[in-house]
């Protein structure tokens, strides 16, 4: 090909080893071998893998932070092993890490940007123009004189991006730039990456474990176990879902989508990667009424929002609570407000809303780390005699705020009897503590004793249970988690990432709480471990009966896994319903900075184009059920979906089906649908045309 | 809610005190802890504390920010102030039992106190005015001449910069650690103070190797970025002094002799 090729990977192989005190070699791991990739200048490439794959190895041999062990790595010509090129490679190939924290030096804006010109001997002059233009182009500017730590996320890793900018790199790395991101910070950095590919021709290499961020790149390479074992462009890749599976990455879901629906018989073109081209193609198979779904949509708006704060058999009930920092100032805020509501008992409850709308505050409160300001929270456990009752308490703001001091309390500068009736305060609090258990956000931070079975014994043993009690409570809830015995004995820092993450949700297991509440459980975790992560969730919800409060940013997991979804915003409550009622309502979520799944905004697109449904599908599953069910009406109405000539046999038993699945229900089949019928439009359309192209092809869509 | 540590954290508003020179505030503050040392009078710290509350003004920063500074020394200053209030011999003022305030012992505590609290608010005002980053070049700068000694400067400044840009994040980092470990039942607040210290160690760890982790990551986004240590660096805002800072090393030297010279005023 004609393009200059910026990177030239040959034969790379790279081994970590690990040295002893004295310096000797321990072990040596190969994380990668045999690597051959070249990439063009002005290309947008996505690295996809697992954690563990070497993606992240691989970045940083590309501009020598890594030196290869074997074969050689040249950008633009220069090789890194070579000394005297060191500083021009990582100028022409700037790096994005994961961690927006760790990665600025500065303490305002505008120096932070300047640091890598500086260090590359720029002129005053010319670094003022170059950090000017960087911030310019992630639309920055405004805030060049800000401290980055009142930046949100996605803000920060602009900056590190402006960064790497003013050093005017031809090419940037960015290694997971939106793991720790909510989503509109992904949102956010993203569209700032796409702009500089597309308007100032930088070459991109991004490491992501998004699908949705892949899906616009140029080419996508795949990486298992240190090889590169896929690479094409995205519309070739996503189009073998099993084969990806087996590298533990994900499709996106418009991708999933249309390919089970061409597997069912639906003839759609291949290469469908978003909504939008699902959405287009299904159109063509629609009624075009467009009546309808107009005089809904101004239903919607005007009836008001799910509430359904009542439950049957509430396990903890919450009421007016609130909590308010510094009232009675100017300065006054409300973390919380007057939430009122009930957590049915065995139930899984998705708590949703944008960074900073008191997701936290409000798990903090219901396991009594917090108190409330204002209102109470009644608890209704299982062996308790009576519902324990906590009301909230005004001194909670001081004792909040002087950590240092109530650590270094000292029995002098407090009455004696306060002392007695606070600790009596702090029994209350620490039982309710160990009800409810809370899994913080990136829980494996936690983690500190020497081996992982006495870490998971810290729990039981604060609970004053003997030592074998405690190692049988511990035992128990490392199966729970499903965390190989093998590892029980190891050092939790020796875990993998996603292990380290299940020995710490087991460290609250182990209290054997009877409400579990998960802090964004799955962040930064690969696709099948986050699958892998929420199976385990399910069967705790499931098989013990735990009561469960997930928050949490994908709105595709909320809808695969929740019963009941509460929608904070700015401390108040704002919805509570199932998953369907709230996300019919993405409208209003938009305006609270959140969003729906994308099947529920792929649903919308649908009855823009004269589909009709009767609750939006929130998932893959119920929206092929949900669009099988429109295509066999419209099917039945109008002559159906384009059919081959010569079966006209086929064409009787399928009618015969789907005029049964319409008699099921107006407007939508219930779940589980006579596979039968599906089956017999397969086998004929599988025969009859080429849709898939193999018919193991089409089992892997159903490989879910 | 922790990021309330005033110690390195930038106030930005434009004002002529953010203005100066990263040196000549390194030098005022210098001045100003030597004067507060220099004084034996109250007149003297009167004339300290007009001197600071005129600096305040001038560098638009709120009042109410620069106190939270003192937050963080309250143990100190009570720890200080109690020592010399109880254990200051003289002339008794008070005394119940063993306990015994002396007039000595009030003045000097009192004096101590004042002290203490003229020397942090004085040195919150130059973090609060310069960017760890100006004051990182201000002292590379004040002191390279130790360069030639093999003294490392500019890593030391380096350090401190960084050292002072992490310092909120690793006290949020304590909070979140701190809370995790209660909710799996830790108790840091009640049992004898050995029991409470020991009770840190679930803290502590994970602290560490956040920090450890944290250091590896910067070190990492450093080097990505071409840092190679001060040779060959140039400098975004170099610094040049200007009229303003010559009016200030005048007025410094001004207030500094009005110190002196109130050594021997006798009121």
């Amino acid at each position: 090909m004609g393009a200059l090729k910026i990177i030239d990977v040959k034969h790379l192989a790279f081994d970590y080893t690990r040295r002893d005190e004295e310096g000797r070699v321990i072990e040596t791991v190969r994380a990668l071998s045999d690597l051959n990739v070249q990439i063009e200048e002005g290309q947008f490439v996505c690295v996809l893998g697992h954690n563990g794959s070497g993606k992240s190895t691989f970045a940083k041999l590309l501009n020598a932070l890594n030196l290869p062990t074997e074969g050689t790595v040249l950008l633009s010509g220069m090789d890194t092993k070579e000394q005297k090129y060191i500083w021009e490679i990582r100028r022409e190939a700037g790096m994005v890490f994961q961690n927006p924290d760790n990665q600025i030096i500065a303490s305002v804006v505008e120096e932070d940007v300047g640091f890598g010109p500086e260090n590359i001997g720029v002129p005053t002059k010319e670094i003022w123009e170059r950090v000017e233009r960087a911030l310019d182009h992630v639309h920055m500017l405004p805030y060049r004189l800000r401290s980055p730590n009142r930046l949100s996320g996605g803000q920060k890793q602009r900056v590190a991006i402006a960064g790497t900018m003013a050093m005017l790199p031809k090419c940037i790395v960015l290694d997971e730039p939106t793991a720790m991101l909510d989503p509109s910070g992904r949102a956010e950095v993203i569209q700032t990456v796409l702009e500089l590919n597309r308007q100032e021709g930088i070459t991109i290499i991004l490491i992501t474990h998004y699908m949705e961020e892949a899906v616009d790149a140029d080419r996508l390479i795949v990486m298992d176990d240190g090889r590169i074992v896929m690479d094409g462009p995205p519309k070739e890749i996503f189009s073998e879902p099993e084969r990806l599976r087996k590298f533990r990455i994900d499709v996106p879901q418009a991708a999933e989508l249309a390919c089970r629906l061409r597997r069912k018989g639906v003839p759609l073109p291949e290469g469908i990667l978003k909504r939008e081209e699902l959405a287009e193609a299904l159109g063509r198979y629609l009624p075009s009424g467009k009546d309808s779904e107009r005089g809904k949509d101004a239903d919607m708006e005007d009836a008001p929002p799910p509430m359904h704060t009542r439950a049957e058999d509430p396990v903890m009930r919450v009421e007016q609570l609130s909590h308010v920092y510094q009232p009675g100032t100017a300065m006054e805020s409300y973390a919380l407000k007057d939430l009122s509501f009930e957590i049915q008992r065995g139930s899984l409850t998705a708590l949703i809303g944008h960074t900073g709308s008191g997701k936290s505050t409000l798990a903090q409160h219901l396991n009594g780390l917090l108190s409330g300001t204002g209102g109470r929270l009644e608890c209704h456990f299982r062996d308790a005699k009576e519902a324990p009752e906590f009301p909230a308490d005004p001194e909670e703001e001081e004792t909040n705020r002087n950590w240092l001091f109530s650590w270094l309390r000292l029995p002098w500068l407090h009455g004696k009897d306060g002392k007695k009736e606070k600790d009596a305060k702090q029994d209350v609090k620490k039982e309710l503590r160990f009800k409810v258990g809370l899994v913080f956000q990136y829980p494996e931070y936690q983690l500190f004793e020497e081996d992982v079975l006495q870490d998971v014994m810290f729990g039981p043993k604060n609970q004053g249970f003997p030592m074998e009690e405690a190692e049988a409570r511990a035992k128990a809830a490392l199966r729970m988690v499903k965390l190989p015995e093998s590892h029980w004995k190891r050092s939790p820092f020796e875990l993998s990432g996603g292990q380290k993450r299940r020995a710490a949700i087991a460290g609250v297991l182990a209290m054997r709480p009877e409400v579990l509440i998960l802090d964004e459980p799955t962040a930064g975790l690969d696709p099948a471990g986050r699958d892998e992560l929420f199976e385990t969730i399910n069967d705790l919800h499931e098989s013990e009966g735990m009561t469960i409060i997930l928050i949490s940013h994908s709105m595709e997991d909320v809808a695969r896994y929740a019963e009941q979804v509460i929608v904070l915003d700015h401390g108040e409550l704002r919805m509570y319903g199932t998953p369907e009622e709230v996300f019919s309502r993405y409208r209003e979520l938009e305006k609270m900075g959140l969003s729906a799944p994308e099947m529920t905004y792929l649903a919308q697109r649908l009855e823009e184009k004269g589909a009709r449904f009767d609750e939006l599908p929130d998932t893959v599953d119920k929206m092929e059920e949900a669009i099988l069910s429109i295509l066999a009406r419209t099917g039945v109405a109008a002559g159906g979906l384009p059919r081959p000539k010569d079966s006209t046999s086929h064409q009787e038993s399928e009618r015969q089906s789907i005029v049964s699945a319409g008699e099921k229900g107006e407007d939508r089949i219930s779940v589980g649908q006579p596979h039968d019928s599906g089956d017999v439009v397969n086998d004929h359309h599988k025969e009859q045309r080429e849709i898939a192209s193999t018919g193991e092809e089409a089992e892997e869509c159903s490989g879910k | 809610m922790f990021r309330e540590v005033t110690l390195g954290q930038y106030y930005p508003v434009d004002s002529v005190i953010h203005r100066l020179d990263p040196r000549t505030k390194l030098a005022g503050t210098l001045v100003y802890l030597i004067s507060m040392f220099l004084v034996n009078s109250f007149l003297g710290y009167f004339l300290g504390g007009l001197a600071l509350f005129a600096m305040i003004r001038l560098s638009k920063v709120p009042f109410r920010f620069m106190t939270r500074g003192l937050r963080s020394i309250f143990f100190v200053l009570l720890l200080s102030v109690s020592f010399n209030l109880f254990l200051t011999p003289g002339e008794t003022l008070i005394g119940i039992a063993f306990i015994r305030i002396t007039k000595e012992g009030l003045r000097i505590a009192l004096m101590m106190g004042v002290r203490l609290v003229l020397l942090v608010l004085g040195s919150s005002l130059m973090t609060l005015t310069t960017t760890p980053n100006q004051l990182t070049d201000g002292m590379e700068k004040a002191m390279s001449p130790l360069r030639k000694l093999n003294v490392p400067i500019h890593e030391i400044a380096m350090m401190m910069s960084i050292a002072l840009r992490f310092i909120p994040i690793l006290v949020e980092e304590t909070d979140k650690i701190m809370k995790a470990q209660q909710a799996r039942g830790a108790d840091f607040e009640s049992g004898s103070l050995i029991t409470r210290a020991r009770a840190m160690v679930p803290i502590l760890v994970p602290l560490f190797i956040s920090a450890f982790r944290r250091a590896n990551d910067l070190a990492m986004a450093m080097e990505a970025r071409c840092y190679h240590g001060g040779e060959g660096r140039t400098k975004m805002k170099p610094l040049r002094y200007r009229g303003t800072d010559r009016a200030a090393y005048i007025i410094m030297f001004a207030y500094l002799a009005i110190c002196l010279g109130s050594r021997f005023v006798r009121l």
